[in-house]
């Protein structure tokens, strides 16, 4: 479902320069759960933000569904964002002055959906938080947070779930909890590219991905994922 | 959940900041309210002091100045006419008048209308002191001065009576029944007026036929006072009538004195507004800095919200309607602002006028701060929606 072809990115220029990426190639299928893994500084949240659109490559193809999304202008980038990929981040980004339900209603308000409130109620029981909409952020414990924000990323059924170091910011328990989720949610059918530190975490993917200065260093399968 | 909804459900939770960004269009519009309320107070005062005091119509003695020289010398000039009005005019004059004020009103019934006060001034000598007598027709003239009231004994009955002003009373120490010569005729002092702070308190007040006796003035006025009793009649058109009718007198509608006050007052009103309303541009730097500000703070909130689908209108959108909320909240609390401050200011400077709220100022308040809010946001927002998604996450 998603390609990426010889992706480079650099920023600045001339003395300045810090090549994030070089040359990296990558295939994400339907249903895939791949761990991108390596060093601080190695290029794996460029890699996301580009998979996601949230960055431009500076050479290189980005195809979705078949189609080139590397030169989409910002304006055709929103339907990508609002029905295909959805992203999850290490510091959740919830909105603290709405409660749990209306940040997972929020993909929902900008697509202009209207009676949205059915739908995320669903979402956040789908992530175990029910009991938990009318609650600001403020008042979640962080593992709560995080499967707010996830909820919100699946409000819109997104057929790719990005994730940068969801479990980054919990202790162990509450991060097993979280990739408990990522599991079903996978099973379910959803693709997920992960990127994290934790070697048991990526242990569970069916795919790692190590990155070490901007190119892939290694690539390992895992048949099926370890459970 | 519409967009407006989560605008306003965000904003009611910080509630402070925006105050802290209508504070500029607060100041602003206050101006303008505070500005035009106690214009309109000093102007509602003036009207209402013309309206309730006095002639709206004055006729005098048509005189005119000529200069008098020899060659280029000017010897100074020469009143030019009669300085009197021939008593017998004033049947001509409440004819005119009345019959334009029955036309202009639609008044069938008989009968006077308009008060129309004679007066005779002259200067007499009373225990060794000059002072203005002025003759009066003692109805005539009770009707016009309604603000007259008497502090001691009674207000004129007969003809050899007269109503002293209160500065001359206390002056030349006079007491109701005291008796006072007016050039040879002996009178007595009926009663003493209140201080009314017009020239009225240098004045001796006595019945018109006494004075034109006593000065040898049969069948003579100085001017005449005449007060219509609507505040819509046709003063101007009146004047004129006797103006053209009748030879050898100068008939003026106060209206046509007051407006020039009025012209005075609007230029100093023209001028304040103008103040007011670089106070409101400056009002809208204000608004624009705290929007910046408000962008700056907010490139986070912007880009989860691009990542979450958000799309450049959206974003643009979700400023203007914190515009929106800003620009209302600022017009409601300039207004009041603006109100508080003609109550407070307003007395000051027009001497204790009342001043009154003017519901009318309002909804363009509102409208107003609104406006200089959202023109004052399009830059701002724009710039945010500019935002890229992954810079505001790297900014963090």
């Amino acid at each position: 479902m998603l390609e990426i072809k010889n992706i480079s990115k650099i920023y600045g220029k001339e003395i300045a320069k810090v090549v994030a990426l070089n040359n990296v190639s990558l295939r994400v299928n339907e249903g895939d759960f791949i761990a991108i893994m390596g060093p601080s500084g190695s290029g794996k949240s460029t890699l996301l933000n580009i998979i996601g659109g949230l960055e431009y490559p500076s050479s290189g193809e980005v195809i979705l569904d078949g189609k080139r999304i590397d030169n989409l202008d910002e304006k055709d980038f929103v339907d990508i964002r609002r029905r295909k990929i959805a992203y999850v981040f290490q510091q959740y980004h919830l909105f603290p002055s709405l409660t749990a339900l209306e940040n997972v209603m929020l993909p929902l308000t900008f697509c202009g959906t209207e009676k949205g409130e059915e739908k995320a109620l669903e979402t956040l029981k789908e992530v175990g938080l029910e009991g938990r909409a009318e609650h600001k952020p403020s008042q979640l414990s962080g593992g709560e947070q995080q499967r707010v924000a996830i909820a919100r990323a699946l409000v819109n059924s997104p057929s790719l779930l990005l994730a940068d170091e969801p479990t980054g910011n919990m202790d162990q328990k509450m991060g097993r909890e979280i990739l408990g989720l990522f599991y079903r949610l996978n099973k379910d059918g959803r693709s997920i590219v992960m990127v994290t530190h934790n070697p048991e975490i990526a242990g569970h993917a069916k795919e790692i991905i190590v990155l070490q200065d901007g190119q892939i260093a290694d690539k390992i399968s895992q048949k099926g994922g370890r459970q | 959940m519409r967009l407006y909804q989560m605008v306003v459900k965000d904003i009611t939770r910080r509630k402070k900041r925006v105050l802290y960004a209508s504070v500029g269009v607060v100041i602003g519009v206050a101006t303008i309210v505070a500005v035009l309320t106690i214009a309109l107070a000093g102007e509602t005062s003036i009207n209402s002091q013309l309206e309730k005091y006095g002639a709206n119509l004055m006729v005098m003695p048509a005189i005119s100045n000529i200069d008098v020289g020899l060659g280029g010398l000017s010897l100074g000039t020469l009143a030019v006419g009669e300085n009197r009005i021939p008593e017998d005019k004033l049947p001509e004059i409440r004819e005119i008048t009345d019959g334009l004020i029955r036309e202009a009103r639609g008044i069938k019934a008989e009968g006077n209308i308009a008060t129309i006060a004679p007066k005779l001034y002259v200067n007499a000598e009373i225990n060794g002191t000059s002072v203005v007598v002025a003759g009066v027709d003692p109805q005539e003239e009770h009707k016009l001065k309604t603000w007259w009231r008497v502090s001691k004994g009674r207000y004129l009955q007969t003809p050899d009576e007269a109503l002293v002003g209160a500065t001359v009373a206390e002056l030349l120490k006079f007491n109701v029944g005291d008796r006072i010569a007016l050039n040879g005729r002996e009178i007595t002092i009926a009663g003493i007026l209140e201080e009314t702070g017009s020239n009225e308190d240098y004045q001796v007040f006595v019945p018109i036929e006494t004075v034109q006796e006593a000065f040898d003035k049969e069948g003579l006025v100085s001017s005449i006072d005449i007060r219509a009793l609507c505040s819509a009649c046709p003063t101007t058109e009146i004047a004129s009538a006797i103006n053209g009718k009748i030879p050898g007198v100068r008939a003026v509608a106060v209206k046509q004195i007051a407006e020039t006050e009025m012209g005075m007052m609007e230029k100093i009103n023209r001028f304040l507004l103008a103040l007011a309303g670089i106070t409101l541009a400056v009002g809208c730097f204000g608004v624009v800095n705290t929007m910046m500000t408000s962008v700056h703070e907010r490139i986070k909130d912007i880009g989860i919200m691009k990542a979450v689908g958000a799309s450049r209108n959206q974003i643009v959108k979700i400023f203007l309607y914190e515009a929106i909320i800003i620009g209302v909240a600022g017009g409601f609390l300039g207004y009041v602002a603006g109100t508080l401050l003609a109550y407070i200011v307003g007395p000051l400077i027009f001497g204790g006028v009342a001043v009154s709220y003017v519901p009318q100022y309002f909804l363009p308040s509102l409208v107003l701060a609104t406006f200089v809010a959202i023109i004052a946001t399009v830059y701002p927002a724009f710039r945010a929606s500019k935002i890229k998604v992954a810079d505001s996450f790297r900014s963090l």
